[in-house]
């Protein structure tokens, strides 16, 4: 599969008063052509910031230390400002987790799709870009699009100011989209069809994706791999039937262990512990600390992220040894 | 209960559909319409700048002459030919009122005026740049927040009378209240900005691609405007008050008509000669309670969490 998105050992930090933040700690993340992605974590294990490195919009005291990233063979760390702008929405997009902030309160939903697209395309007039905002608004499935068109975020629903944002993202055509926990504040019934309509622009744009999500239902339903990061560092990567089937990182089994199941009568399994404080993180493996098989090794050395089985990666000391529940 | 049955039966499919189209502005209008309070003081702010505008046709007598003691009218309580009575001194206060409410509008809008556009620039950079210049910013307006207004005024005032030997216009007290009151807009526009410049929309379009610009006037600045435009009818308020009170304590400029100078020449007679203190002191009264009527009035209306 061609590679389309390759990033490697970045480190994203924040230099705060209290101290360097190591939010993102030497990741490594590829996204291929066509590719569905996860990126897992709880939060603070940096996820958004990654994909925030990515677009460059790291907010401040933030800065990209180290690293590379290159989108379709080209370094974006080496890019002006002026042409980063250009890859932003037009070749990455992305959507933010919270529906009630994703669109400004005071611009009509045309106008602000309007925005995109006039953005992109120098030259297009206003009416056509008030065409292809309805046309857009057909196309996430929101039902009277002449008639929202012209409506102001207050007037929607939630499930429908998210799908408005996923049709904002893709206004310039991306072939990669980030998704940030794009249904984390929407009810149930709505997360499934935002989730659907994922799915088939997927399909019908072919369009990349990268799925932020702290929720692992939505990692089996939504994508082909996974990486779990912890404390800004990757944990495990792997596909993700192998992933579920066989993790090999005792944060993955934790992670899948706090899923609720209605087919198990068991208590619902919680991670000890908080993630780390990532000024001062706990040497060796970060989660050594929450660990149920920690040993003395964990806390002294970091265990590299080595390769277990075709495909899947993982970091720990010991996953010869440890066999790991899946679900 | 019959007034909320007429707004019912007037919500057909077609109003239905205009209320849709109805933008930020338009909807803070509908809420706006519905206080009364608020309306009540719209109405005092525009009566005010109407008679402001129009006193050099409206008023009898030219601003600060003494022409009624020439006609031995002076000292008379109020009557046809002098509406407010006229002072001691052959002030007819009808005349006074009217065209201090120039003056005092002048003050007290263009005070404000000075005092917001200081007040956003700081406040915007204080809330921007994180680090020495933002926090050397902050400091400078909580330095300028605990300056007392009056006493420098008045200091001012001393010195400058030393100085050029002659008292202060109208021009120079709204500069010194436009550039010592600025802080609490600062605040409130900092605040604004860091509360916005963090919201999705605006990491949104800087996601999509927007430029910094497009993102600072067009997302950031049209949003922290309401609180701004509140703070900013409040603050009008407060300096008329405080125009009247320097001129009351004989500050201010001897030679152009405002409110405090009619009734300071009033005060001291005020048992036998009432009108020439209360009339400009209810001038004061109804437009510093007007335009805190309409900034109450726009908090309502433009406060997104009471909108319906």
């Amino acid at each position: 599969m061609e590679t389309l998105l390759d990033v490697r050992g970045l480190k994203t930090y924040f230099f705060t008063e209290a101290g360097v933040v190591k939010a993102v700690d030497g990741v490594d993340f590829q996204v291929g052509r066509d590719e569905a992605v996860g990126l897992v974590g709880e939060s603070g294990s940096g996820k958004t910031v990654l994909g925030l490195s990515v677009f460059r919009i790291v907010p401040q005291p933030g800065k990209i230390v180290s690293g590379t990233i290159t989108y379709e063979g080209e370094d974006l760390l080496e890019k002006s400002e002026e042409e980063m702008r250009k890859i932003r929405g037009r070749k990455i997009a992305m959507t933010f987790q919270d529906p009630t902030t994703s669109l400004d309160p005071l611009y009509t939903v045309g106008d602000q799709l309007a925005e995109v697209i006039r953005e992109h395309q120098k030259g297009i007039s206003k009416n056509e870009a008030m065409e292809k905002a309805t046309q857009l608004l057909e196309m996430v499935r929101i039902s009277e699009p002449s008639l929202r068109v012209r409506a102001y975020p207050h007037e929607l629903s939630g499930g429908m100011k998210q799908r408005i944002a996923i049709a904002r993202a893709l206004a310039s055509g991306p072939s990669l989209l980030f998704a940030d926990e794009p249904t984390t504040n929407l009810d149930v019934t709505v997360q499934a069809q935002v989730l659907e309509l994922i799915k088939e622009l997927r399909e019908s744009q072919k369009i990349s994706l990268v799925m932020i999500t702290h929720d692992m239902g939505i990692v089996a339903e939504m994508t082909q791999r996974v990486q779990v990061l912890y404390a800004g560092m990757v944990a495990e990567v792997a596909e993700t039937h192998s992933l579920f089937k066989k993790p090999q990182h005792p944060y993955t089994e934790a992670l899948l262990q706090a899923v609720p199941r209605i087919d198990q009568r068991k208590d619902l399994r919680v991670i000890p512990g908080n993630i780390p404080d990532l000024v001062n993180p706990p040497t060796g493996c970060r989660f050594n600390p929450r660990c149920p098989y920690a040993k003395d090794v964990c806390s002294e050395k970091a265990p590299p992220l080595e390769l277990t089985d075709e495909g899947h990666l993982a970091a720990c000391h010991f996953w010869r040894s440890l066999s790991l529940t899946g679900a | 209960m019959k007034k909320d049955k007429s707004k019912n039966a007037t919500a057909t499919p077609e109003n239905v559909d205009e209320r849709r189209a109805a933008g930020q502005w338009a909807v803070a209008w509908r809420r706006f319409k519905r206080n009364k309070a608020g309306l009540a003081g719209l109405f005092i702010v525009l009566f005010f700048f109407f008679i402001g505008f129009t006193s050099r046709w409206l008023a009898p007598y030219p601003p600060r002459s003494y022409q009624t003691l020439y006609e031995g009218e002076a000292g008379q309580p109020p009557s046809l030919k002098h509406p407010f009575g006229t002072s001691k001194s052959g002030l007819d206060v009808y005349s006074e009122v009217l065209h201090g409410s120039l003056g005092d509008l002048y003050v007290g809008v263009g005070a404000t005026a000075i005092a917001v556009l200081i007040g956003l620039v700081i406040g915007a950079i204080a809330g921007y740049s994180r680090g020495g210049l933002g926090d050397a910013l902050l400091m400078l307006s909580q330095i300028f927040y605990t300056i007392p207004l009056l006493p420098i005024i008045l200091l001012a005032s001393r010195v400058f009378l030393i100085l050029v030997a002659q008292g202060f216009g109208l021009t120079l007290i709204l500069l010194l209240l436009g550039i010592f009151g600025w802080s609490g807009i600062a605040f409130i526009v900092r605040g604004e900005i860091l509360r916005v410049r963090e919201l999705d929309y605006i990491q949104a379009s800087r996601a999509l691609g927007a430029s910094q610009a497009r993102i600072i006037f067009r997302h950031v600045v049209p949003n922290i405007l309401t609180p701004v435009i509140v703070t900013a009818t409040l603050l009008i308020a407060g300096n008329i008050l405080t125009e009247v009170v320097i001129s009351f304590l004989g500050f201010g400029d001897a030679n152009t008509s405002t409110w405090g100078l009619t009734i300071q020449e009033g005060y001291t007679y005020i048992r036998t000669e009432w009108w020439t203190t209360i009339f400009p002191g209810l001038a004061t009264l109804f437009a510093v309670l007007g335009f805190n009527l309409l900034g109450d009035g726009l908090s309502d209306a433009l406060n997104p969490r009471l909108r319906d």
